[in-house]
């Protein structure tokens, strides 16, 4: 697949730069959202914005596993699902704090994407994505159907966190910043490399060392894990889970982020989630043609510009720089 | 086999027909791409609505809406593969995507557009097509059916019949499965495989759009009435192993009557995850499935 990849040591150092700049670029966005709260008081508009943090989460936790190490999963939704329901079901039954939750919800949906991992780890291209598809389908049905402890599609009431909206949107955004960092100093390592040889040739990558059981399990376990906390602290947020955070349809919205963003770029996944999520919240408003349209951008996205906007606003600064 | 089991072996033998239309297609376009098609329920949806409307809005009879179904859904499966599929095997040099992940991804928004371009358009609402014949009920020993899905059963063979036959004995049916053998080495036979890919995705998109046709007066028109049909299909391939076109008919009427049993004797929430469950075991345990070849790499 891979045309004439440069020497080894000349594509470490690329790498690391190419990893470098995408990093600081993520982070003046991230500065940018810290400082919308100044300008914006709507609390139906920071919602929003909250809402696109929680889908940057996931755009970048499915972008560790499916953009770097080429696994191409369609359950993130459904691991932000089980994160939300493990504190949800915690916090009902057995009075558990939060926090405490929250951090159950990771260990619970690392351990899922762990065990799902291990159990993919031959399977390539279309039969990986059919498999995780039945699995997110079986655990969807399953949470709504085991109507005894979940309630089923009515949804389970989760507490919230004596916080107001300003607090939440500087929580969700502390919770990004911190995973951005994490995900940049994995990939700024060798384990960065050592997933996208896997992905672009795993038997190449096998061959010359790589323990591509060991990574590909962790790519699976860290994007889970990270979809897991997503889906618990939007449990507190909204103070309601249901099925529905586990739909297909939620997959093909953080699977639209991330192609849309360019998938395999540590930026653009992350801006993607923004402005995909803000613009749907305004198409709606205007005429509800928003699944329609980022539908179409993920189409067009994949088929003429493949490395998403990042590539798109990579070239033009290449253009203004020989201008 | 007490009464009740001979009409549930029956019921679900004919929902395994309608699963065929499905998943021959489905398999056809594994044979030839490699890539399973995420949009293939799209193309039952617009079956469904094309016969519906056509009947109701302009008063077409029945047994031209049927083929206009067909005229459709090929229409739309070929625009598709023109569209949509060359880049998998024509022009492939630099990637930003893996080749698998473009494919995922784009039948997957196809998928998307396709299902949210209806519901905006049309409307969201449900539409039941007219059925083809007005007897409401058929009694036959213990077996109690409708006139149109008995009819329909019929129709539906007849249609696998001829179908199974053009890929087995035609010329072309003999270049499609030459091309899923051997791409490289069908195109250096002389055979046009663009063609060939071309004419798979019509089939496939035509009978895909025959079944949503059929079955638009049991299960209305909706925009996302083909989600389910889909996801049985790609039960079906799996079982039945991923490319194989017998494969795909005896796992389609397998997974029909297994359905038809295990919601009345296993559990009814559940009907429908136990081809998914199904699924996944085939897919870890026996990925070539009970007649394909190897599929998975080690």
């Amino acid at each position: 697949m891979t045309q004439a990849s440069p020497a080894p040591a000349a594509g470490a150092q690329l790498t690391t730069t190419k990893t470098t700049v995408e990093f600081r670029a993520a982070l003046v966005a991230m500065a940018i959202v810290a400082l919308i709260p100044l300008g914006v008081s709507n609390p139906y508009w920071l919602g929003v914005l909250i809402v696109s943090m929680y889908f940057a989460i996931l755009a970048g936790g499915w972008n560790l596993l499916a953009g770097y190490a080429g696994q191409f999963s369609l359950a993130p939704a459904t691991f932000a699902m089980i994160g939300a329901y493990t504190t949800g079901l915690l916090g009902t039954y057995y009075n558990v704090p939060p926090l405490l939750g929250i951090a159950a919800a990771i260990v619970v949906s690392g351990l899922v994407g762990l065990v799902l991992g291990r159990a993919v780890l031959r399977l390539v291209g279309p039969y990986l994505a059919l498999t995780t598809l039945s699995f997110a389908e079986i655990m969807r049905l399953v949470a709504s159907n085991t109507i005894d402890i979940t309630r089923g599609d009515l949804g389970l009431g989760v507490a919230g966190l004596p916080i107001g909206r300003l607090a939440w949107y500087y929580l969700f955004l502390a919770v990004l910043v911190v995973l951005l960092i994490l995900f940049y100093l994995l990939l700024r390592s060798k384990a960065g490399l050592f997933l996208q040889a896997i992905r672009d040739d795993e038997v190449a990558a096998r061959r010359a060392g790589v323990d591509v059981v060991f990574w590909k399990t962790a790519a699976f376990t860290l994007s889970a894990a990270a979809s897991g906390l997503a889906g618990a602290l939007y449990a507190h947020f909204a103070e309601l889970v249901t099925p529905e955070l586990g739909l297909i349809a939620q997959t093909g919205l953080i699977l639209s982020m991330a192609v849309i963003g360019g998938m395999g770029t540590l930026a653009g996944p992350l801006v993607a989630a923004f402005l995909v999520y803000v613009l749907s919240e305004w198409l709606r408003d205007v005429g509800g043609y928003q699944l329609v349209v980022f539908a179409a951008l993920v189409v067009i996205f994949a088929r003429f510009f493949r490395e998403g906007l990042w590539g798109l606003a990579k070239a033009a600064v290449r253009r203004w720089r020989q201008a | 086999m007490s009464a009740i089991d001979v009409d549930l072996a029956v019921n679900g033998f004919i929902t395994g027909l309608f699963y065929a239309l499905m998943a021959i297609g489905l398999s056809l376009i594994f044979g030839i791409l490699k890539i399973v098609n995420f949009a293939h329920g799209e193309f039952y949806m617009v079956g469904a609505y094309a016969y519906t409307l056509v009947a109701l809005a302009f008063g077409v009879p029945v047994w031209v809406a049927l083929p206009i179904a067909f005229l459709v859904g090929a229409l739309v499966g070929w625009a598709t593969e023109r569209t949509l599929m060359r880049p998998l095997y024509a022009g492939y040099t630099s990637w930003g995507l893996m080749r698998d992940e473009y494919a995922v991804i784009v039948t997957f928004g196809l998928s998307l557009f396709l299902i949210n371009l209806v519901d905006k358009v049309i409307g969201p609402y449900a539409y039941r097509g007219p059925p083809l014949v007005e007897t409401s009920r058929v009694v036959l020993g213990p077996v109690l059916i409708s006139g149109h899905r008995l009819l329909a059963a019929g129709i539906a063979i007849a249609v696998i019949l001829v179908t199974a036959a053009l890929i087995k004995w035609s010329f072309w049916g003999q270049q499609i499965r030459a091309v899923s053998q051997n791409r490289l080495g069908a195109s250096l036979a002389g055979i046009d495989t663009a063609k060939a890919s071309a004419i798979v995705f019509m089939l496939s998109g035509g009978l895909a759009a025959f079944a949503g046709a059929l079955l638009s007066p049991v299960i209305n028109a909706s925009p996302d009435v083909g989600i389910f049909p889909a996801v049985k299909s790609y039960i079906i391939v799996v079982l039945g192993g991923m490319g194989s076109v017998p494969g795909a008919i005896v796992a389609s009427l397998l997974l029909g009557v297994i359905e038809s049993f295990g919601a009345v004797y296993l559990s009814y929430q559940y009907r429908d995850a136990f081809g998914l469950i199904l699924l996944m075991l085939f897919l870890l345990f026996r990925p070539q499935g009970l007649f394909g070849e190897k599929g998975r790499e080690v």
